[in-house]
This record gives C-alpha cells, sequence and structure tokens, in this order.
C-alpha cells in the first residue's frame, strides 16, 4: 500500500464468507462496476485466525457522495455473490498518516493487523506512534497507517504490517498501545481485532 | 462506521437513538431507520444495542481515550 492510500476514500470491511478462494475470481469479474463507482485499488487479506474471514479494502476516486456509494447495488450484489447474508459495518474515511519504522527487506511475508478504535485526538495518536518508533520497530512492526473516518472524527482505523504472526500476537498482548486501542475492539459496531496475510491487489485504471 | 447501508445510517446515529430508549432493533429501526429496509444490518443493530445495554447498567460514558 503506498501512495495511492492519499487523496483517497478508503472503504474497509471485514467479514466471514463460506469460501474466501471465491472472493479474487468473483472480484475480477465486479471491475467494470467497481471502475464505475471510482474504485482504483482493491486489497484482499485473509485472516490466519478465523478461514472464514476476510478484509477487503477499496480505495476510490470518489466521484459521488459516500452515502450514494455505499447504498448502490454494486455492494449489495457484492455480499451476495459471496454469501453474506448480515451486512458488516463498514469504515469510511480518508488516510490521516504513514508511518514507517524500518525499510529492510524481509524474507516471509508480513502480516497485516487491523482494528478500529476511537481517540481524543487522531494527531495526538500519530505523534505518539511517532515518539515510540524504536519500540514499535522491535516489536516487529514494519509499517503503521492511521484513516480518519468520514462519520467521525474520534474513531480511526489502524492498520499495521507486522514481521509475522507470532510477532503481532506478542505486539497485541504485549503494548500499552494495544491495550488501548483494543478496548472496543469487537463491541458494539467495531469488529474483532484482524490478523491477516496479504492475498491479492487489483489496480483498476481507466 | 456506517452500518445500515441502505440509508447511510452510522454506529453513532444508532449507539444515539439506543441511549434515548430503542431497546430492539424494530426501535432503533422507526426511531433512525437503521434495519428498516433490507434488514441486513440488524446483527450489527443488536450489537450496538447489547454494547450500550452494558455500559448503562455497568458504567458511565467515559471520555474518548487517546
Amino acid at each position: 500500500m503506498k501512495d495511492w492510500l492519499a487523496n483517497s476514500l478508503v472503504l474497509v470491511s471485514d467479514y466471514r464468507v463460506p469460501d474466501p478462494s471465491t472472493v479474487w475470481p468473483l472480484l475480477q469479474r465486479r471491475t467494470e462496476s467497481l471502475a464505475d463507482m471510482g474504485v482504483h485499488h482493491v486489497l484482499v487479506y485473509t485472516s490466519t485466525t478465523d478461514p472464514e474471514r476476510v478484509l477487503v479494502i477499496l480505495g476510490i476516486h470518489a466521484r459521488e457522495p459516500v452515502l450514494d456509494l455505499l447504498r448502490s447495488r454494486v455492494f449489495f450484489d457484492w455480499f451476495d455473490a459471496v454469501g453474506v447474508q448480515d451486512l458488516p459495518a463498514v469504515f469510511a474515511g480518508e488516510l490521516f498518516d504513514r508511518i514507517d519504522f524500518d525499510h529492510d527487506e524481509h524474507p516471509a511475508p508480513p502480516v497485516m493487523v487491523s482494528m478500529v478504535t476511537s481517540v481524543a485526538d487522531i494527531a495526538e495518536l500519530n505523534l505518539r506512534v511517532r515518539g515510540a518508533a524504536s519500540a514499535f520497530h522491535a516489536a516487529g512492526v514494519q509499517r503503521f497507517w492511521s484513516f480518519r473516518a468520514l462519520d467521525d472524527p474520534h474513531e480511526v482505523l489502524i492498520l499495521q504490517q507486522i514481521d509475522d504472526e507470532l510477532s503481532a500476537r506478542r505486539w497485541l498482548h504485549d503494548s500499552d498501545d494495544a491495550a488501548e486501542w483494543l478496548a472496543e475492539a469487537g463491541v458494539g459496531a467495531y469488529p474483532p481485532v484482524f490478523i491477516g496475510q496479504f492475498q491479492q491487489m487489483m489496480r483498476i485504471e481507466r | 462506521m456506517f452500518v445500515c447501508l441502505c440509508n447511510g445510517i452510522t454506529s453513532h446515529e444508532v449507539a444515539a437513538v439506543v441511549d434515548r430508549g430503542a431497546a430492539t432493533t424494530k426501535e432503533v429501526a422507526s426511531a433512525c431507520g437503521a434495519g428498516a429496509d433490507c434488514g441486513r444490518c440488524r446483527r450489527t443493530v443488536r450489537a450496538i444495542i447489547e454494547s450500550r445495554g452494558a455500559g448503562r447498567e455497568t458504567t458511565s460514558a467515559g471520555p474518548h481515550r487517546n
């Protein structure tokens, strides 16, 4: 995930599907309708802890209000196609900050940890993370992205690329930041923390 | 987060009507529209009702954390 996230509407949702292997081919069949919505990138991650759970990130050059995008048939058709009956809550926001803790080549594919939380001040959160860069790096965190929700300036989606699942689990277990950010994970509309591996990325050009 | 895609209702709007007394998915639907159309967001609406109910009984609404 690089510069394409900037200046884009980002829609993120995670949900359980009966067969995650169908997600990618179904997305590929919808390239036209995704392009019509302004979608320029799609990323798919699959959970390492729940074999039926996927995280899907859409980067969109929004030409219409977010509510119109969410109401579009594309979303409903998509959930129907992958077999999702109960619709998940959808995070809609914009990239606030990206922090790179290392620029090393890593032999193994990293994992992505995703969580949604509520903070008093997202700028302060990012300052705090930057100030603790050495601790994040030591814990195996390679990159950190924060996204501010469009519907709530306190709501933030945090994505972290971490060396491997063991490091991710250690960070989730040991970090004071994790303890704070996870306080509302799985509560109300917020999904439980997601740990997964990158599966596919689609770039849609029009 | 957007809970009801049909009507564009957010989790905060649902939480607000729950805090004002809506205690079932039907009451939430009639108060703010979430779940009033296709009804496929009712599971999330129920989760919000449960989370707010537990909060009312055991804790006060605290400040946002950072």
